[in-house]
């Protein structure tokens, strides 16, 4: 069985494709060219009904010649298990459960970015006056 | 008087060259092409030096298969279609069309070689040749498999199983193959509790007629669902058998998704050392690709992959 130390690798899926081809702007008769696989072919893969063999699939990883951290959507930080977790759970989501999540997100990071005033100062302030 | 005398001795002939033709399929089924190859060219010469053009065109259909089982293209295609145009009634004639098929099939020429496959289950639909029906649409399925669509080629394969299956023929060889690529088809498709008794089935049945060459795909197919299902122990037995078979008959789709899918299993059972060999050897396959070891420890394949394509 998994062994829990053993990181979860994230699913290469159609939708992914599509996004890198995008980040490339490449249209998908150029990927298809690159790869070698018709259009229609490359069209039905990014949907995710198209299976192909290993060789065109490494050409794939080769022509998007990613660093790692791009490939899971991120800029240039390593990419912890967590992270990874949570995008290959987020990449099974539906269109309207990703939209929530993002939403979650945008408001923990508002959270995150006016955060309550801290112990240290609250000590600061002047005693109140009593009458 | 002569034609009286000159039939017992024709007879003799055809008992010799289906002797010779009965013991090459051994020899292939057994993966010993080289003898193979060598039944067929002697029955080839012989049915030249009788004329006997019948046998001739058998022979040449014969033989231009076993070549085209040892990935070899020394055969002339022209010739078969010429069969194909001179007998198109014939039984030799659908043989010329189906063995033409597997012939683009293997060029990687697959519009002509589904002219050929569509051409010859056609007719041997129509001379009730359910042998070669089965085969037909086998072949034709395989194609579909190779173009991704799998729920076209699942429908074709079972229409193959139950070609084999009126014909009393569920015990050969054809079936098996035929079996195998139905159940792969479930599998990949996520209909895994479907998928893998027939699988396993094919796999049995072959083992119990010694055809050894085709089973390598039913090995890497049940390696496959048992990754799926994460169950890796099976997964390891199974990847390992595959990769066994793969290299002793020298086909190198095998070894690739063999070593591809052990990585998966090892790597999953946190077995990384292990993981690293496969990933390694696959990657000896890819020279201009340096990084692909680096890519696959962190990227499943497993969603995308067709072990027919």
């Amino acid at each position: 069985m998994s062994s829990p130390s053993s990181p979860r690798k994230v699913h290469l899926v159609g939708s992914r494709i599509r996004e890198l081809r995008k980040g490339r702007h490449l249209t998908q008769t150029e990927l298809s060219e690159k790869i070698g696989v018709a259009q229609s072919d490359l069209s039905r893969m990014e949907q995710g009904e198209y299976k192909v063999g290993l060789d065109t699939l490494f050409k794939i990883l080769q022509v998007f010649d990613l660093k790692m951290s791009e490939f899971f959507g991120e800029t240039d930080r390593p990419v912890d298990p967590d992270s990874r977790e949570l995008v290959a759970d987020f990449e099974n989501l539906s269109e309207e459960a990703r939209r929530e999540v993002r939403d979650f997100v945008r408001f923990k990071r508002q959270q995150q970015d006016e955060p309550a005033p801290a112990p240290a100062e609250i000590e600061e302030l002047p005693p109140k006056e009593t009458s | 008087m002569d034609g009286y005398e000159a039939r017992p001795a024709v007879n003799e002939r055809r008992k010799h060259l289906e002797f010779l033709r009965k013991t090459a399929r051994e020899a292939i089924w057994s993966g010993d092409y080289e003898r193979a190859l060598t039944l067929y060219d002697d029955g080839l010469g012989l049915a030249r030096s009788w004329k006997d053009r019948d046998l001739e065109d058998l022979f040449t259909c014969n033989r231009a298969t076993t070549l085209i089982e040892m990935d070899r293209q020394d055969f002339d295609l022209a010739r078969l279609k010429e069969i194909v145009l001179r007998n198109p009634a014939s039984f030799n004639g659908v043989l010329a069309a189906y063995v033409s098929a597997n012939a683009h099939e293997a060029r990687g020429e697959f519009s002509r070689a589904r002219f050929y496959a569509q051409s010859a289950l056609a007719r041997s639909r129509d001379l009730g040749l359910e042998e070669l029906t089965g085969s037909s649409l086998n072949l034709l399925a395989g194609l579909e498999l190779h173009e991704g669509r799998f729920e076209v080629a699942r429908d074709l394969f079972a229409e193959a199983v139950a070609r084999f299956d009126a014909e009393g023929e569920t015990l050969s060889r054809p079936a098996a193959v035929a079996t195998d690529n139905l159940g792969y088809c479930h599998i990949a498709l996520d209909d895994v509790d479907t998928g893998l008794p027939l699988v396993e089935r094919s796999l049995a049945l072959l083992h119990d007629l010694g055809a050894r060459q085709a089973m390598d795909y039913p090995s890497l197919d049940l390696c496959f669902a048992h990754v799926k299902c994460a169950r890796f122990d099976a997964a390891e037995e199974r990847g390992l058998q595959a990769l066994a078979l793969g290299q002793e008959f020298g086909r190198e789709d095998v070894i690739k998704n063999a070593h591809y899918l052990l990585a998966e299993a090892y790597s999953e059972m946190g077995r990384e050392a292990e993981a690293d060999v496969q990933y390694d050897a696959l990657a000896g396959y890819y020279p201009d690709f340096p990084a692909l070891k680096h890519y696959l420890r962190q990227v499943s394949l497993m969603g995308m992959i067709n072990l027919r394509a």
